[in-house]
C-alpha cells in the first residue's frame, strides 16, 4: 500500500468513494475536560472512523482510513484494533502490512500501539528471524528505547529458538563496544545468559565473571557492570568474598598501584587513566567485609564512612544508615 | 532531615495556571493525547489538589461540568463497566446517569478508569452513578491467564502499570473479587530483575515507574496475599532505588540514564513504600525539581525543557511525599497517600464513597 501523503490528501468528506458513509461527529459536552483543538484533517478522518465503527464495515478502504488516523495520532488504539480486525477480515497481505509497520515503527518508536501491532502481526506471520536484524537497526535510532528492547525480549522468549539466541551475545558485545555504560545491553546479557536460552553452568559463570571484570577494568565507575557482577554472584549464590582480591584493586587511588606486578588474568587491573577509587568498588568491598561478621565490621564501617564523607556524598544518609544497621546488628 | 540551602520558591500558582490552561484546552500538536485525555485531566486536577488551591482556582460551574464530562465517559457492555479516555472512540452518551453502551472498539480502558475515579474524588463527586458490579466485572475481564492485566479486555498488552491500576481500584472499592491475587503476584514476581528493580513486563530492564507499580500493588493487596519479597530482596530493591539518584539530585529511572523529574516520584515513592524514605537526599531532589520549573509555570522533565501536566503532577507528588523542612511556605503541599497516589483528604473522600456499602 502506498503511504498516504497527508498534506495533499483530499478530506474524506469530499471523496466520492466515501459518499455512501455517514460520518459521526465527536460528541462533547458543553464544557469538556482538556479538549484538543483538532486539525481539520484529524477531525475529518475520525468522523469517518466513528461512522465505520458504527456500521461495522471491514473493507480495504478502512485500511486506508485507519492508516491516515494512525499517521496523525499513532496512539489511537481503537484505530489500530480496528485496522487489525480489518486486515484479518479482508485477508490482506500480512507481509505488506509488516513493511508498512517497519516504517511506522521507525517513526513512532515511543508509541506502545505500534509495537503491540507488530507483535500481533508476528504472531500470525510466525517468521521471527528477520526481526532480529530489523530491531538492531532500530536500536541505532535510540539504543536504550525501552519498547524496542521489550519487543526483542518478548520475541526471544516467545519463540525460544536456538538460531535466535545465538545472535544475542554478539549484539550485546557490539553495543557495549560502543558504550560500556549501556545498561539495556547489560540487562539483555543477563536475560540471555542466566534467565533464558542457555546452560549457565560453571564454565558460563567463569566466562561471565571474566567478561564483566574486563569491562570494569575499562571503566571502574560503571554501575551497570558492577550490578551485573552482583547479579551473577546472587544468581549463583556465590559469596562476594570470591571477588575481594579483584575489588581491592579498585578501592585505592591509581597512584598506589604497582605497575610492575604480575598480570593476573582473574583479576584485571584498572586501565590506564581510570578514575579511582571507584565508589562502586568501595561499596562492594564493604559488603564483603560486612558478610565476614565481627572481624570485618570496622573495615566495612571505614569504607562506608569514606563513601558518606567523600566518594558518594549524595547518598550520605544511606551509607550512614548502613553503618548504623551493621553496628546495631553486631554482637558486643 | 536535611534542610535545603538556597532553594528558590515553588511556583505553585504558576503550576496551577499551567494545569488550568491544559484543562481548558490543548493545542492540535498534542493530538497523541487524544487517547489518554482522562490521564491529562487527572494530572491537572491532581496538581490543583496537591497545592491546596483547588477551591480558589476552579469555579463551582467548572467543577460540575467536568464531573458530567467524566461520567459521560463511563461505558458498559459485554465485559463490564469502566471509563474511556475521551469521546474519541465512543458513541455519544447524552445521559450521564447510565453508562453508555460500547462496541468492541470503544471499550473502557483500565488506566483511564483509575484516572477517572481519582479525578471524580478530587472533584468530590458522590459516586452515586458508578456501576460497581460492572466495574468489578470489567477488572476481571482485563486479567489474563499469566496474571497480568490488559488495557482493554482481550488486548493482551498487559504490563505492571495495569496491574497497579487493577489493585488501586480494588483497594478503593474494598472489593477484591475482580482480581486473582495469586496470579497477579506471580506476574509481578516475573517482572523482577537481578538489579533489584522491576521491568515493565517479564524479562524487561529494571525501571522506576514499573518498580513503583510493582511495590504499590504488592502492598495494596488484601490480607492473606502471598509475602511480597524476602528481606534480602527488600534490601536489594532499596539499594537499586537509592542508586538511581545522581549527582544532579534528580532520579534517573534506570542505571546510567539521565535524571528525569518523573522518576523523582516513581523512585522516591517506591522507597517510601518499602520504608526507605528517610534515606533519600530530599534536599538535592528538591533543588533538582526547583530547576525543572518553567518560568511561566509547570514543571518539565529536566531543566530547560518544556513543561507538561505529567511531570508537573509527579514532581509535586514527589515533593509532597518528601515533606521538605523549609521555612519557605511555598513548598508546603497537601499530604499524599503514596500507595494510591492521591492526597490524603481525597483518598478519604474516595474510600468513604466507593467502599462497599452494606
Ligand atoms: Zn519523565
Amino acid at each position: 500500500m502506498a503511504p498516504v501523503d497527508i498534506a495533499d490528501s483530499v478530506p474524506y468528506s469530499e471523496r466520492p468513494e466515501w459518499s455512501d458513509l455517514t460520518p459521526v461527529a465527536q460528541y462533547e459536552n458543553i464544557q469538556p475536560l482538556a479538549p484538543i483543538f483538532y486539525n481539520p484533517d484529524y477531525k475529518d478522518a475520525t468522523d469517518y472512523f466513528r461512522g465505520v465503527v458504527k456500521t461495522g464495515e471491514l473493507s480495504p478502504r478502512v485500511l486506508d482510513l485507519t492508516e491516515t488516523i494512525i499517521r496523525l495520532n499513532p496512539a489511537h488504539y481503537s484505530a489500530w484494533q480496528y485496522r487489525y480486525q480489518t486486515l484479518i477480515a479482508t485477508k490482506s497481505s500480512l507481509a505488506d502490512e509488516l513493511i508498512l509497520t517497519n516504517e511506522l515503527t521507525r517513526i513512532y518508536l515511543k508509541t506502545y500501539q505500534v509495537w503491540h501491532h507488530r507483535r500481533l502481526l508476528l504472531t500470525l506471520l510466525n517468521d521471527p528471524l528477520p526481526e532480529l536484524p530489523f530491531i538492531e537497526e532500530i536500536l541505532k535510532v535510540d539504543v536504550k528505547n525501552y519498547h524496542t528492547w521489550s519487543y526483542r525480549q518478548w520475541l526471544l522468549a516467545h519463540y525460544n529458538r536456538e538460531d535466535m539466541w545465538v545472535q544475542e551475545l554478539p549484539l550485546v558485545e557490539r553495543l557495549l563496544e560502543e558504550d560500556v555504560r549501556n545498561n539495556s545491553a547489560w540487562h539483555h546479557r543477563f536475560f540471555v545468559v542466566f534467565e533464558r536460552g542457555g546452560a549457565d553452568g560453571e564454565d558460563t559463570v567463569r566466562q561471565e565473571l571474566a567478561f564483566v571484570k574486563e569491562k570494569i577494568a575499562l571503566a571502574p565507575n560503571n554501575l551497570s557492570a558492577w550490578n551485573y557482577l552482583r547479579g551473577i554472584l546472587d544468581h549463583k549464590h556465590l559469596p562476594y568474598s570470591t571477588q575481594a582480591d579483584f575489588t581491592k584493586l579498585y578501592v585505592v587511588s591509581s597512584i598506589a598501584l604497582n605497575e610492575e606486578s604480575v598480570v593476573d588474568l582473574e583479576n584485571p587491573r584498572p586501565s590506564k587513566g581510570a578514575q579511582l577509587p571507584s565508589a562502586a568498588a568501595i561499596e562492594f568491598l564493604a559488603d564483603v567485609y560486612e558478610a565476614e561478621g565481627e572481624s570485618g565490621l570496622s573495615k566495612a564501617v571505614e569504607l562506608w564512612r569514606s563513601l558518606a564523607d567523600e566518594h558518594d556524598t549524595i547518598r550520605k544518609k544511606y551509607w550512614e544508615y548502613r553503618i548504623r544497621e551493621a553496628t546495631v546488628a553486631a554482637p558486643d | 532531615m536535611s534542610r535545603p540551602a538556597h532553594l528558590p520558591p515553588l511556583n505553585k500558582s504558576g503550576h496551577v495556571a499551567h494545569c488550568n490552561r491544559c484543562l481548558a484546552g490543548l493545542p492540535a500538536s498534542l493530538v497523541e493525547m487524544d487517547s489518554s485525555r482522562m490521564a491529562i485531566a487527572y494530572y491537572c486536577l491532581g496538581t490543583l489538589d496537591l497545592t491546596g488551591l483547588i477551591d480558589q482556582k476552579i469555579t463551582v460551574t467548572d467543577r460540575d461540568s467536568w464531573r458530567e464530562w467524566i461520567w459521560e465517559q463511563q461505558a458498559g457492555g459485554l465485559y463490564g463497566t469502566g471509563f474511556r479516555p475521551s469521546p474519541v472512540t465512543g458513541t455519544e452518551n447524552r445521559n450521564q446517569n447510565i453508562p453508555a453502551e460500547y462496541t468492541d472498539y470503544s471499550t473502557p480502558h483500565l488506566i483511564m478508569t483509575y484516572c477517572a475515579l481519582l479525578s471524580l474524588a478530587i472533584l468530590r463527586d458522590d459516586f452515586a452513578r458508578l456501576d460497581r458490579p460492572g466495574l468489578l466485572k470489567f477488572i476481571r475481564s482485563c486479567q489474563d491467564i499469566d496474571g497480568s492485566f490488559s488495557t482493554t479486555p482481550g488486548a493482551s498488552d498487559g504490563d505492571l502499570r495495569l496491574t497497579y491500576c487493577a489493585f488501586a481500584i480494588s483497594s478503593l472499592l474494598q472489593d477484591w473479587s475482580g482480581i486473582n491475587v495469586d496470579n497477579a503476584f506471580a506476574y509481578v514476581k516475573n517482572c523482577r530483575t537481578y538489579e533489584g528493580g522491576y521491568g515493565q513486563t517479564p524479562f524487561g530492564e529494571a525501571i522506576g515507574g514499573p518498580t513503583y507499580c510493582a511495590l504499590a500493588s504488592l502492598h495494596l493487596a488484601p490480607p492473606g496475599a502471598p509475602v511480597p519479597f524476602s528481606s534480602t530482596e527488600r534490601k536489594q530493591t532499596e539499594r537499586w532505588l537509592l542508586h538511581t539518584q545522581d549527582a544532579t539530585g534528580g532520579f534517573s529511572g534506570r542505571t546510567n540514564k539521565l535524571a528525569d523529574a518523573c522518576y523523582c516520584f516513581w523512585c522516591s515513592a517506591a522507597l517510601d513504600i518499602i520504608g526507605g524514605k528517610s534515606l533519600i537526599n530530599t534536599a538535592a531532589m528538591a533543588a533538582f525539581l526547583a530547576d525543572c520549573q518553567y518560568k511561566f509555570g509547570g514543571i518539565s522533565k529536566a531543566p530547560g525543557e518544556h513543561p507538561d501536566p505529567y511531570h508537573t503532577y509527579l514532581s509535586s507528588a514527589a515533593l509532597a511525599i518528601a515533606g521538605l523542612d523549609t521555612e519557605d511556605a511555598s513548598w508546603g503541599l497537601q499530604p499524599l497517600d503514596t500507595l494510591i497516589n492521591s492526597t490524603v483528604p481525597t483518598l478519604q473522600w474516595a474510600k468513604g464513597h466507593l467502599a462497599a456499602h452494606v
